[in-house]
């Protein structure tokens, strides 16, 4: 199979992010000292050296970026200091905008400008559209917050919600789809015998609930934050989806408002953690940010901010046009997360995280049974 | 000359690159000012010179000559060349001025820029336009260091019939080069080439050689310096020693022994290796216990040695002397391991830097050449266990080798130390040769066999069955009670894992721990690395901004006993072509801009 070499792919790179490529003169000391990098999959080096040689399809195709969880160890230990970690998640920076098929991705991640206006535009919107709706449809009153007339009914929002989670679910999943076809579909050398991906499809659960492999880093802390964060996004989305009738209770519902808090905590803990650490830069992982880390964290402390502070407004002062119009602001940046972030930005390695272990897997027993064959084939026959 | 030229003055500068302690703009306001230059452009690193756009410029300027400035203004020389061909010009007229080339190095770097774009404008070559004043000379010359290249620099000198004078730091001449046991590719023995030469020296009339000695401080002019010279008290008349070893039998104090790379002991009262130059005891005043203790204590070598020569009530004393000439071969460090905690120096026992590997693999070394692993013995006076070499130890099953420790990493040194690959292919096959049945792996990242004999001499350890792995080892761990090395074979796209019995780390070469001082003391400069700076790195190697004052060796730069040989003998030709024909080398600093800049101006007009 001819490969096509593109000169221009670490130019391209740059725009997301990737430092000093050039610099890497392949000693393999990231690789051997990567708490991750294992065989088949040997990684920073050789995603480093595709980048290098600008092998576009070999990198489209690599889920090695995934599998890093930037502990940071590479680029400490890089005697070139040409960053590793980073260009690994410069590359997965990358790999989300090739496998986003709309292109909006791209955009995104080449010009915070446009990322920023984006998300201006739709909080703009979104904010139009439930004063509108609550004026027109709703209860018509400000100063009803739950219950009875009250300015936004519950049932319209839940509606609303999971008209975005599908619109959501149909962009993320054919972006995975795509990940699938550049990763193993496309990839004529491998044979997955259809059995297997129901056998190893456990996996997709336990590195998503878990990040286990993040746990092998020597570090724990930066496990432990990350796992928290997940968690705390997950309950929180699990609550809104399928219980917000008891989020949106007159009285105080422990067994969700429990779970909310906790998930409240959960958020705003780990994004200011990030925060602080992003601006103090002693943690190699968060040395270097890309305008687009900036926009997700501050997203996410806006948004678990104002919902905290709604929620106070009308359960701790009773103060419910405050409720209301916070609840509104609330919004505004609930759907630009959700509806640009999570299929377009960084909320997407949520899904490709998990499924890059998913299918690394089954790349992995269908290289080693491919060794296994030649291995057989090229064995002396038996006299 | 006529209608004046238009001269274009372009300042280059290549991205990423360190730049010289060079004010451009300063410079550039002075390329405004010099006759024919008709436009002076300071270009930023980015875009890359574009040809076509600079013919474009080149033409609508009509440029005649055009001067590329800059730290390294050869990377875009092609560009202007170019540019200049399609633009109709003379692309011979693309003249180079470079700053690094020409030693903008020092503090006066903005002005010898200066006066290195004058030169070029002038279209002279600046070492003709800035060639230092001729001074007279006097004949004697100091050579500081006695490695190799010191030693070879003295007699190639005093073979001539001038007087040499030979500063040493340690107690004897021989430096690194008397530690090791063969050299590459030719496996010869090093301590057989060396020692005739060392004894040479010893006895030479012409040289007057100073052990435990340092320069102290240098006055004077080129062609006429002072030195002050501290000889430190060897408190043993290392004329009248007759190296009975008396005195050490009876001493009661061990300290690590220097010239054993610290694997064995030594006393207080030593020699440093027994074929060494003086052959002659001295006391290590930091370690004797009747010095410490005031004369209280201890004496036992003062009531035994027979000829009465300990005198410890020797003092350091300083001479002068005056020389024409100095010649600096101070030679080098080894970068220390202990820096680099992930190959476990210090903490694994089998763990060893190259000196001690080549004290160990020697024939005069602490196990008579045998290749052993370090055994637990019990130091009956301190009751301590204690990791030591033994004879009858075991031997290594399987020895790594892993190359550019310390060197090649921008977290420690990022030059390449130039023998590091030469010296672990000789360690491999000397480990092959002692013992066949040890495997061997060769950890390296590339392998720079770069001189005569090296390639065949890497091709040779292939044949021997030395398992060389391309890929830079990433550290070395216990695993299941084993000393494992880990790292990935680039090659085979593979982690590898060997357990393994000995790690031998290759070291790097670093500017000796004084030559900074040394620096300060005889005014020259060193580079960004701390190596001394030379005055021009490809036409005058060994000459510094000083006049009269040269170096040879590795206090120049990495360099092997070949070369730094090379460098010492080229040293030496310098310094008699000044004695004999009387006339030495002045200081360029002693130049003005404008004075070269009117010599440039006089030379071109001519």
């Amino acid at each position: 199979m001819a490969i096509r070499a593109n000169p221009r792919l670490v130019e391209e790179l740059e725009h997301y992010g990737a430092e000093d490529v050039a610099k890497c003169y392949h000693c393999g000391n990231c690789s051997a000292v990567c708490p991750f990098s294992r065989e088949p999959f040997l990684f920073p080096r050789k995603s480093m050296r595709y980048l290098q040689m600008g092998l576009e399809e070999k990198l489209l195709g690599n889920l090695e970026p995934w599998l890093c969880y930037y502990c940071g160890e590479c680029s400490e230990e890089c005697p070139r200091e040409a960053e590793p970690g980073e260009t690994m998640m410069s590359m997965r920076r990358w790999l989300t905008s090739r496998y986003d098929f709309t292109g909006i991705s791209k955009l995104f991640y080449r010009s915070w400008k446009a990322e920023l206006a984006a998300i201006l535009l739709v909080a703009l919107l979104t904010g139009a559209g439930f004063l509108l709706f609550g004026f027109r449809w709703g209860g018509g009153h400000l100063g009803v917050y739950a219950g009875e007339g009250a300015f936004l009914t519950t049932g319209a929002v839940h509606v609303f919600d999971w008209i975005l989670g599908c619109v959501l679910a149909a962009f993320l999943g054919i972006n995975c789809a795509r990940m699938w076809w550049f990763s193993i579909g496309k990839d004529r050398t491998l044979r997955i015998p259809p059995l297997a991906y129901l056998r190893q499809a456990f996996l997709l659960p336990v590195h998503f609930f878990t990040q286990k492999r993040y746990a092998e880093c020597g570090k724990k802390r930066p496990w432990a934050i990350h796992l928290a964060l997940m968690l705390s996004y997950t309950t929180m989305l699990v609550l809104i989806m399928f219980f917000l009738h008891a989020m949106h209770s007159e009285r105080t519902v422990w067994a969700a408002h429990g779970f909310g808090y906790l998930a409240t905590i959960g958020l705003l803990g780990t994004s200011i953690y990030a925060l602080r650490g992003r601006i103090r830069k002693e943690e190699t992982h968060y040395k270097h940010s890309h305008e687009t880390d900036w926009i997700f964290l501050i997203l996410l402390v806006f948004v678990a901010g104002t919902g905290i502070l709604q929620n106070v407004l009308y359960r701790v002062f009773h103060l419910d046009v405050a409720a209301n119009v916070v609840y509104v602001v609330h919004m505004m940046g609930v759907v630009p997360m959700l509806g640009l972030e999570v299929p377009f930005s960084k909320w997407a390695h949520l899904a490709y995280r998990p499924l890059a272990m998913y299918f690394s897997e089954l790349q992995a027993e269908a290289i080693r049974e491919r060794e296994r064959a030649v291995a057989a084939a090229g064995a002396p026959l038996p006299a | 000359m006529g209608v004046p030229k238009k001269i274009g003055v372009y300042f280059c500068q290549k991205e990423a690159a360190l730049p010289m302690p060079v004010d451009w703009d300063a410079v550039a306001e002075y390329a405004r000012g010099l006759p024919g230059v008709a436009h002076v452009e300071v270009r930023s690193p980015r875009p890359a010179p574009d040809p076509e756009v600079l013919a474009h410029e080149i033409k609508k300027r009509d440029l005649k000559v055009v001067v590329v400035a800059g730290d390294s203004p050869g990377h875009f020389k092609p560009a202007f060349t170019r540019a200049v061909a399609l633009a109709g010009g003379e692309p011979t007229e693309v003249r180079l001025a470079s700053f690094r080339q020409h030693g903008a190095g020092a503090d006066d770097g903005t002005e010898r820029a200066k006066a290195v774009v004058a030169c070029a404008v002038h279209g002279v070559p600046f070492g003709l336009a800035a060639s230092p004043r001729p001074t007279a000379v006097n004949p004697a010359t100091l050579v500081i260091g006695g490695g190799v290249a010191g030693i070879q620099a003295a007699l190639e000198i005093a073979d001539a019939g001038q007087k040499v004078y030979l500063v040493e730091k340690t107690g004897t001449i021989g430096g690194h080069m008397a530690m090791f046991d063969k050299t590459f590719p030719t496996l010869d023995c090093a301590a057989c080439i060396l020692t005739p030469k060392m004894v040479a020296v010893g006895q030479h009339e012409k040289i007057d050689l100073m052990t435990y000695a340092e320069v102290q401080d240098v006055a004077g002019e080129p062609g006429a310096y002072r030195v002050k010279v501290l000889k430190k008290a060897r408190f043993v008349d290392p004329d009248a020693c007759v190296a009975c070893h008396a005195c050490m039998e009876v001493c009661p104090v061990a300290v690590p022994s220097e010239f054993d790379g610290g694997i064995t002991t030594r006393k207080a009262i030593y020699m440093p290796f027994p074929q060494a130059v003086p052959n002659a005891y001295l006391v290590d005043a930091a370690a004797c216990t009747y010095i410490l203790s005031g004369g209280k204590k201890c004496g036992a070598c003062l009531r035994k040695c027979a000829k009465e020569l300990i005198h410890f009530d020797d003092r350091d004393e300083v001479v002068e002397i005056e020389v024409g000439s100095i010649v600096v071969a101070t030679g080098y460090d080894v970068f220390d391991a202990r820096r680099i905690e992930r190959y476990g120096y210090g903490v694994h026992p089998n763990v060893l830097t190259a000196l001690e590997f080549e004290r160990l693999t020697n024939a005069s070394g602490p196990t008579g050449g045998a290749i052993v692993m370090k055994t637990l013995r019990r130091n009956k006076r301190t009751k301590q266990d204690e990791w030591v070499f033994d004879a009858e130890g075991p031997r290594p099953g399987s020895v790594a080798i892993v190359h550019c420790v310390g060197s090649r990493d921008k977290k420690y040194n990022p030059y390449c130390s130039r023998v590091c690959c030469m010296y672990s292919l000789k360690f491999a096959h000397l480990v092959k040769e002692k013992l066949p049945d040890a495997v061997c792996y060769e950890f390296y990242i590339d392998m720079r066999a770069f001189g005569k004999g090296y390639e065949e001499f890497f091709e040779r350890i292939r044949l021997e069955e030395v398992f060389v792995v391309r890929g830079r080892s990433a550290k070395v761990v216990e695993k299941d009670g084993r000393m494992t090395i880990k790292g990935e074979d680039i090659l085979k796209d593979r982690l590898v894992e060997f357990p393994v019995d000995m790690v031998l780390l290759s070291v790097g070469l670093e500017p000796a721990c004084a030559s900074d001082r040394l620096a300060g003391i005889l005014g020259i400069d060193r580079d960004e690395d701390g190596w001394f700076r030379e005055t021009d790195y490809n036409i005058d190697p060994t000459g510094t901004e000083r006049g009269g004052i040269h170096v040879a060796g590795v206090c120049q730069g990495p360099k092997d006993i070949p070369d730094a040989v090379a460098q010492a003998s080229a040293v030496a030709a310098r310094v008699l072509k000044s004695v004999v024909s009387g006339r030495g080398q002045g200081s360029r600093a002693s130049l003005t801009v404008e004075e070269i800049e009117s010599r440039a101006r006089a030379l071109a007009g001519a």
